[in-house]
């Protein structure tokens, strides 16, 4: 019996998939319906004698803080299934997005022991962590009597499982040996290219290959078209306008945020190739950016590539795959690239999303929170999610050679496994892990919109900003 | 009763009160705000601090740390100039509105009266709500107000999501909240001035502007000072509005205090310096706030020894 | 009173028009859009013909709507439910608190009456985040959070004040004669408070009440900062709702009309005490 099958079967035997479901991805497996109900029984009887026992908290209630995403939505649907599984209750607060991370410090500096787990980012962690807010989950992993056998960690894409672990120390590397595993990683975006294919067929323009192509492309298709604007990418006064497109070309450069220097860090965006980067960056928005600019958030930058309003977005690659479904009005003329900014770079480097489950380190009931959690980031749910709801990007190897999962994506977003096979390898966080994230990211932000604005020259504003933030690390001790 | 000495129940019931009346009589509700001081002085212990949530090692007492580093950072010098520029539009059109409507409606007539009862409906609504009216009225894609601006010929006007536009939105919106505020005060003002002046000026012809300038305005001047200083303390701690439209951008156009230091707490948990921020906030509201209750007792007195 | 021309009368019109118009058009606006789908509020050029339809009031009140990114279960109603009961609460427990204390300050000169008076007042002009961000760091040890009584114990930082300086205005206009009257006739320091001196006073403390209710109601920042998702009032949760909607226009004008019908039929209902509660008694001669 293969692996596959064997968890499909386990899957069901937990409840986590329906008969249907399960007979239709045994008949995939090329398993008769005679062998299913074979490995069925003994999966069930498997699953009852295993050697983790998923009720031991039975009875007790645990509640979820969530963001208002497609992820919390696929979990929600399949919720019914855990609480049978574990005779846990579930109850759960959702929050939209500009309004969740101040949520999430709200109740956890207040200490509230209101929610047992939560949704996060990685940049969060390394406030949250440090600040005792967040339990170290190898506790739990490295635990094999808390964690099912068959949970499987390391089949979560290792970039990933790096991304998601630090050990505090501002500047100290991610995924390092002595780092404390602050989340556990749901689903992932990485920022590459999605275009128009209507638009660039109509303006006769191929997809760019670098970040001087790009530039020219989103010129042209602005001139051409007549209407729709070459190039999305964010810019609101935020931390999110620095991780998408930006970061991950400014990564291809080799350039870096912060340098590392015997335990003390020091601003690095005021280097030769930095500026750069940046000029070549302003320009781009300035000839063929969206006109308010300075206010978009991924919301209006996907909006716009859905409605047709812009050509192209060097955004969060699972953007431009929720704009080519639903009712948007260019649903279905997407395509999708790899997109690596240096001429010289072999491969695209993309900072990567990823969002997070993660334990309150205030939660009376964290066992019964890290049964959800594994739950929620099994193999099974991953697949569940995968096939059957716009659960993108999965987190686990394995979900990735699904050929129903591959099939159902191939059909419909033409390019969009290449572009995500071809950046998996060089996909991760390229910020400098340290606490003061948000207050760099932040300022770095209001400087691309004052040079944008044409308030302050590029290299002159860029000189202020490390100016400015290697101030703020002394201040805090860290510079 | 009649039949009992006239001054013996004067003996029998005291007249004044026990002397612990008054301090029982308060003290509930002293308590209760005891309760809120607590809070109120921790702040002032934290804006000592060298205190960021998420660097607990490093929290420290550093006396005026914090306030020095605001002295010299430009971002406080842009909070603090945009949360004047907000108070000074703010107050300044509320007022002169305000005045305007009131000269309008000061004669007490059913139309004006109904008029002045329907324009307390704006004070009436919670600002974070009279932001989401605005925010739909200007939206880009169907908002009335975007559409008759384009009619203009001013075809993307940007309203709160551009940066030179931003603070012209929020005073606008603030503008619609607060002047019944103002017209309330002051409609009450000139309703309870005494009439012989003006009925002297009439009687000798004297022109109306110089009637308003030497004669309505002098003799409102109280009522004027009283309303703008209320406001004055109210603007310049401006959150609702600005929170709800725009979070305090686009860019850092629209960081007035409040927002700042709530940002400061939320997103970079920097709990020292966003107490820091509050505290001179404090320190400018308690001075106006000292202005505007002498001023009122003032004016409480005069309309008590007119009455 | 003066003869005016024609010319005044004319431009006196169109001002008191242009006025009218600029501080209703927006509530009759949203109020309209409340009655609207998507489509016909998305229509360029904005028409006024349209078939009125409840389908927006409809989804609210039943709390599943159905937006973009599917179905979207909201507590639009319990929010509504939390704002009464918070404002209730909080202006019912202000007036006990508040009403004895105004008349302490109005009677008697005691020691430090007046810098408590003015803290008191004074409480009413400090930044509010002043002690709420520090309040939230240990609202948990307190045993507040998510609580209603943790959040109508703050709520007197708004209500307290109000009723405290109105109500102690109303009280010193009121000659203590007619008390002392009542006390030589053998009644009881309570019972003339309670029979004589609250009744004299029973406008103030109305306007007071009234006027305290509203600001309660409008109150954002507190439960912004205090406010668990299960106890948060209308005015935090029409904001969170309007960017989960996403772009259900109508839905979001239904939202905000609920949301401020309630003060806005007790404004026109009570609006002469309102008047003279927003003036603070200080301009009643």
């Amino acid at each position: 019996m293969t692996d596959r099958i064997k968890a499909l079967f386990d899957a069901y035997a937990a409840g986590r998939v329906s008969r249907r479901d399960l007979m239709r991805g045994a008949a995939h497996l090329g398993v008769t319906a005679a062998t299913a109900n074979v490995l069925l029984g003994s999966s069930l009887v498997e699953a009852m004698a295993a050697d983790y026992d998923w009720q031991a908290q039975k009875g007790t209630a645990i509640k979820l803080l969530l963001n208002k995403h497609p992820y919390a939505d696929a979990m929600i649907a399949d919720i019914e299934n855990f609480k049978k599984l574990t005779g846990i209750d579930v109850s759960y607060d959702v929050f939209p997005e500009d309004v969740y991370f101040d949520k999430v410090t709200a109740a956890l500096s207040s200490k509230s022991d209101q929610y047992d787990a939560f949704m996060t980012g990685a940049y969060m962690t390394w406030t949250y962590g440090p600040a005792g807010w967040v339990v170290d989950l190898n506790e739990y992993i490295k635990d094999p009597k808390k964690t099912n056998p068959s949970f499987a960690w390391d089949d979560v894409l290792p970039g990933l499982r790096a991304s998601t672990a630090w050990n505090g120390v501002p500047g100290g590397e991610l995924g390092s040996a002595d780092a404390k595993q602050w989340c556990i990683p749901w689903g992932y975006e990485l920022n590459n290219l999605a275009y128009n294919r209507t638009m660039f067929d109509k303006a006769k323009v191929s997809v760019p290959k670098n970040l001087g192509e790009l530039k020219e492309t989103a010129a042209k298709l602005t001139k051409d078209l007549g209407g729709p604007y070459g190039i999305g990418v964010r810019g609101s006064r935020s931390w999110a306008t620095i991780h998408p497109g930006f970061l991950s070309g400014y990564a291809n450069f080799g350039e870096k945020d912060l340098t590392v220097n015997g335990g003390k860090l020091k601003a690095a965006m005021n280097s030769t190739g930095s500026k750069a980067f940046h000029q070549q960056w302003v320009d781009m928005i300035r000839e063929s950016g969206p006109k308010n600019w300075s206010t978009y958030t991924w919301y209006q930058v996907g909006a716009d590539l859905g409605a047709g309003a812009s050509a192209m977005i060097f955004d969060a690659d699972i953007l431009g795959y929720f704009e080519n479904g639903g009712d948007n009005k260019e649903k279905g003329n997407l395509g999708y690239a790899p997109f690596a900014a240096n001429p010289a770079a072999k491969a695209p480097t993309p900072n990567v999303w990823i969002w997070s489950l993660a334990m309150s380190s205030f939660s009376k009931k964290k066992d019964a929170a890290w049964k959800f959690m594994q739950w929620a980031t099994s193999l099974e749910h991953d697949l569940f999610g995968a096939r059957k709801m716009d659960f993108v990007n999965p987190v686990r190897a394995s979900v990735w050679k699904d050929s129903e999962f591959r099939d159902r994506i191939a059909k419909s977003y033409p390019g969009y496994l290449e572009q995500h096979d071809v950046s998996a390898p060089g996909a991760k966080i390229y910020f400098t892990a340290q606490p003061l994230f948000f207050d760099v990211t932040t300022q770095w932000a209001e400087t691309l919109q004052k040079m944008v604005a044409k308030e302050v020259q590029v290299s002159e504003g860029l000189d202020q900003l490390a100016a400015s933030i290697d101030k703020q690390l002394r201040e805090a001790g860290l510079g | 009763m009649t039949s009992q000495p006239i001054d013996e129940p004067i003996r029998v019931v005291d007249r004044r009160p026990v002397e612990w009346l008054p301090y029982l009589l308060s003290l509930p509700a002293l308590l209760v705000c005891i309760g809120i001081l607590i809070p109120f002085v921790t702040a002032l212990y934290y804006s000592a601090l060298r205190f960021r949530l998420n660097l607990p090692a490093l929290k420290g007492f550093i006396w005026f740390g914090n306030y020095i580093n605001l002295l010299y950072d430009a971002e406080f010098w842009n909070t603090v100039s945009i949360s004047l520029r907000y108070t000074a539009l703010t107050v300044g059109v509320e007022l002169v509105f305000g005045l305007i409507i009131a000269l309008l409606l000061q004669r007490q007539t059913r139309l004006n009266n109904l008029i002045s009862v329907l324009l307390l409906l704006p004070l009436m609504t919670a600002p974070a709500i009279a932001s989401l009216m605005w925010k739909l009225m200007t939206n880009p894609n169907f908002g009335i107000l975007s559409y008759l601006v384009s009619l203009a010929g001013v075809s993307d006007f940007g309203w709160a999501s551009s940066p030179s536009t931003a603070l012209f939105t929020v005073v606008l919106v603030d503008v619609w909240v607060y002047t019944p505020f103002m017209m309330v005060l002051l409609l009450a003002g000139l309703r309870s001035l005494p009439q012989q002046p003006f009925e002297a000026a009439a009687l000798d012809g004297v022109p109306r502007l110089f009637v308003f300038f030497r004669i309505t305005l002098p003799m409102l001047s109280p009522y004027i000072i009283t309303a703008s200083l209320f406001r004055l303390l109210d603007a310049i701690q401006q959150f609702d509005i600005v929170y709800a439209m725009t979070q305090g951008g686009p860019g850092n156009t629209l960081l007035v205090f409040q927002v700042r230091a709530y940002l400061e707490f939320y997103q970079y948990t920097n709990v020292g310096k966003s107490a820091a921020l509050l505290v001179v906030l404090w320190m400018i509201t308690y001075v106006l706030s000292h202005f505007f209750i002498k001023n009122w007792l003032r004016l409480r007195e005069r309309s008590h020894a007119s009455a | 009173m003066e003869r005016s021309s024609i010319i005044e009368r004319v431009l006196r019109a169109v001002l008191l028009t242009l006025i009218v118009i600029f501080f209703l058009f927006p509530i009759v606006w949203i109020l309209l859009m409340s009655f609207q789908t998507n489509e016909q509020i998305l229509r360029i050029p904005p028409s006024l013909s349209f078939v009125p339809t409840l389908e927006n009031y409809k989804a609210l009140i039943s709390g599943h709507l159905l937006t973009s990114a599917g179905s979207l279960d909201i507590a639009f109603m319990r929010n509504l439910g939390n704002s009464v009961l918070l404002s209730t609460c909080a202006v019912v427990l202000a007036l006990i608190l508040g009403v004895p204390a105004a008349y302490a300050f109005a009677r008697f000169k005691f020691w430090l009456s007046e810098d408590i008076a003015f803290t008191l007042l004074s409480f009413r002009f400090a930044p509010p985040l002043l002690v709420l961000l520090p309040l939230s760091l240990y609202f948990q040890d307190l045993g507040l959070v998510d609580t209603y009584v943790g959040l109508i114990w703050v709520y007197q930082l708004i209500a307290l004040p109000l009723i405290l300086w109105i109500v102690r205005g109303y009280f010193e206009d009121i000659s203590p004669d007619i008390e002392n009257a009542y006390r030589i006739a053998g009644h009881s320091w309570l019972r003339t408070f309670f029979k004589i001196a609250v009744p004299l006073a029973g406008p103030g403390i109305a306007a007071a009440g009234l006027l305290s209710f509203i600001f309660c109601w409008n109150n954002f920042v507190f439960a912004l900062v205090l406010a668990s998702a299960d106890k948060q009032p209308v005015t935090v949760g029409a904001l969170a709702f309007v960017t989960a909607s996403g772009i259900q226009y109508g839905q979001v004008a239904a939202a905000i009309v609920l949301s401020v019908t309630p003060t806005l039929l007790l404004a026109l209902y009570a609006q002469r005490w309102l008047v003279e509660g927003l003036s603070l008694g200080a301009v009643k001669g």
